[in-house]
């Protein structure tokens, strides 16, 4: 099972967004990958690949979920790249343009 | 005197000690051995050890971070674990070991190539770079047994120079130790550069490969608002920098041939009192009591205001303290006093304009309450100014109202005397009318911010304009100098409040230019001081002659020595 997604956190799939992204997956037992629509996914369990990947804020990104309970991993993992980076202001998640901005109140 | 340019991200300067920071070096790894020779058991063993005592580690960064940072910026060490904990590294790292490659090998091996992936590219990227040889960096320490260098117990006045800092090497660092931050590499946003600057660390980055030209142990300073490293800097470089301390003068100043220059503070908060006294400020050149109106729901009351103002004159019992009366609107909105929103708020309904109309009670309590001030313990040493003073006939209402409190006063039996009474010149208007004004007042305070933001049309807080914000172009010196030559024609005085007073670099020029009081932050009194001490009042005369006479702003820097 799958699921496509838009990341929603300024910075993308990086830094903190990343690290609650791989977290959340190391909780499953479920294969979970994660990748651009069309192009093979990655481990959703590794910090360096999903990094890698360097995705932004705004692009929209496939999870492919297998094993027992891979509706609810997709469901935890949808709620990280939907949600908006948490803090005061989001200085070190956010793109250098937007240097006093950052993530809106969750 | 060398000066290097990179990117400042904490706008503090500071003065201390090179001492270089190079975590790789000390990293040198065992010659490979032979395969054969290597025990693939014992070598995943190790591996696993220095993963348990990365991530202790890992642990204690994040709660130092968390504590003397913040939340966000502690979370760094979150995705720092994930790499340490990373399936595809550690897979790989266990694989190269399993065929007989020793720990240190397999682990810069692996992350020289996940490093590889993010390097060279842009923003993002590059900082996923850092942190990977971050984690590879502990676990390699971890593995040969060497210590990190202590960053947490650095000895006091040390500038600390790197290619690169890591977060968790920001956010070891001791402030009240490290007078400053300067790295080869890096950006404004790198978190390193947030951590330093939460810190309130001076910091330049990106300063580039030049920096590896500073020897250990030269004194540097590092200018985080300019961007500057200055390496070896001059007497007059060092003063310009809040780390080095002039020493504490308590005593009035004269410049060299006895001209007597009175140094004093600008205060907002009664806490800030003690902090300007310790500094030997000659009392308080202004004191804002809008302070007291701002960030709350209601005006303070009578009471409350004469214990601030019998606070700062019992803090300067042998000097004169400078009271602004309230000066709001403008860029200081207050909730409570439903200020209109204006087009052009800088041009609108500021200073002493609602002082004298809308906000005519609040002014006759503060009035009240600083005639009342004067018959308190060191009274005699108060002054009243009105801010922003734009006409003759301000001044002559305000001294109105000042006279029918006083009158008020008498009918009550309330005991008071009349301070010494004064303006400010923050428009080009009053400088004109400085002769008019100083008639009819007791002194005269410059106001260079605002002075500089009118005379030359230009904004203080619109970044477009900052190059025209300058008081250092001639226009702005000229009505500077009308402004001290016409109060010099009077029984006045003539003092300036602002961050000019407050620049060392100035005060020989500001002399010459004919004040007769520098008032400035507290933390620049001690400089400024020893300025005055050093000047000659015939030099400074001739220097500002010379300043007066440039028809740019760069011809003045040329004057100053400063281009």
């Amino acid at each position: 099972m799958e699921r496509t997604v838009e990341v929603v956190p300024d910075a993308g799939l990086h830094a903190r967004p990343a690290a609650a992204f791989v977290r959340a997956a190391n909780e499953f037992e479920a294969e979970l990958t994660v990748g651009r629509p069309g192009e093979e996914g990655v481990g959703a369990n590794s910090m360096l690949a999903v990094t890698g990947l360097n995705v932004r804020n705004g692009e929209t990104v496939r999870i492919v979920a297998e094993g027992d309970d891979a509706a609810e991993a997709l469901d935890a993992l949808e709620a990280v790249l939907t949600t908006p980076v948490e803090g005061k202001n989001g200085e070190s998640d956010s793109e250098p343009a937007t240097d006093s901005g950052g993530g809106e109140p969750p | 005197m060398r000066t290097l340019s990179g990117v400042g991200t904490t706008p503090l300067s500071g003065v201390g000690r090179a001492r270089w920071y190079r975590p790789e070096a000390a990293l040198s790894l065992p010659e490979r051995p032979d395969p054969e020779t290597v025990d693939p058991e014992a070598e995943v063993e190790r591996v696993e050890r220095a993963r348990d005592e990365a991530r202790e580690a890992l642990a204690v960064a994040r709660d130092r971070t968390a504590d003397r940072v913040g939340a966000d910026e502690a979370a760094v060490f979150e995705a720092h674990r994930q790499f340490l904990d990373d399936p595809q590294l550690v897979g790989d790292i266990e694989d190269a070991v399993a065929d007989g490659t020793l720990a240190e090998h397999a682990v810069a091996d692996r992350f020289a190539e996940a490093v590889a992936q993010f390097e060279g590219l842009e923003g993002r990227m590059a900082e996923r770079a850092d942190d990977l040889r971050d984690v590879r960096d502990r676990l390699l320490r971890a593995l040969l047994g060497i210590d990190a260098v202590d960053l947490a117990a650095l000895p006091s006045e040390t500038v600390l120079l790197a290619e690169r800092l890591t977060p968790s090497d920001t956010a070891e660092l001791d402030p009240d130790a490290v007078a400053g931050i300067v790295t080869a590499t890096g950006g404004r946003t790198a978190h390193a550069a947030i951590i330093a600057r939460a810190l309130s660390i001076p910091a330049v980055v990106g300063v580039g490969d030049g920096l590896a030209t500073v020897d250990e142990g030269v004194d540097v300073l590092v200018d985080g608002e300019a961007g500057e490293v200055v390496v070896d800097p001059d007497e007059r470089r060092r003063a310009s920098a809040g780390g080095v301390e002039a020493p504490v003068r308590t005593e009035r100043v004269h410049t060299a041939d006895g001209r007597a220059v009175e140094v004093a503070a600008n205060v907002g908060r009664v806490a800030e009192l003690g902090p300007a006294a310790e500094r030997g400020a000659d009392g308080v050149g202004l004191f804002r009591t809008e302070f007291l109106f701002l960030d709350r729901a209601t005006p303070p009351d009578e009471d409350e205001q004469y214990e601030a103002i019998t606070a700062a004159l019992a803090a300067f019992p042998d000097d004169r303290v400078v009271v602004r009366t309230l000066d709001v609107g403008g860029d200081k909105p207050v909730p409570y006093l439903d200020t209109p929103t204006e087009t052009n708020p800088f041009l609108g309904r500021r200073g002493i304009r609602p002082s004298l109309d809308e906000h005519a009670d609040l002014f006759e309590t503060q009035l009240r309450v600083l005639l009342r001030a004067t018959a308190s313990d060191h009274g005699d040493g108060l002054a009243v100014m009105f801010p922003m003073v734009a006409r003759v006939e301000e001044v002559e209402a305000a001294l109105d109202r000042i006279e029918a409190v006083a009158e008020d006063l008498d009918a009550a039996g309330i005991d008071h005397a009349m301070p010494e009474l004064g303006a400010m010149v923050e428009t080009p208007a009053a400088a004109f009318l400085a002769d008019e004004l100083a008639d009819r007042l007791d002194f005269l305070s410059i106001g260079t911010n605002d002075l500089t933001q009118y005379v030359m049309a230009a904004d203080r807080e619109n970044e477009g304009v900052a190059t025209l914000h300058d008081p250092l172009h001639p226009a702005v010196l000229r009505a500077i100098d009308r402004t001290a030559e016409a109060t010099g024609r009077t029984d006045a005085w003539i003092g300036m409040c602002g961050e000019m007073a407050g620049d060392p670099a100035l005060t020989e020029l500001l002399v010459g230019l004919g004040l007769d009081e520098l008032s400035a932050s507290s933390v620049t009194v001690p400089a400024v001081k020893a300025r005055v001490r050093e000047t000659d009042a015939d030099d400074a005369a001739a220097l500002a002659e010379r300043a007066l006479a440039c028809q740019t702003r760069e011809g003045v820097l040329d004057v100053l020595d400063r281009s």
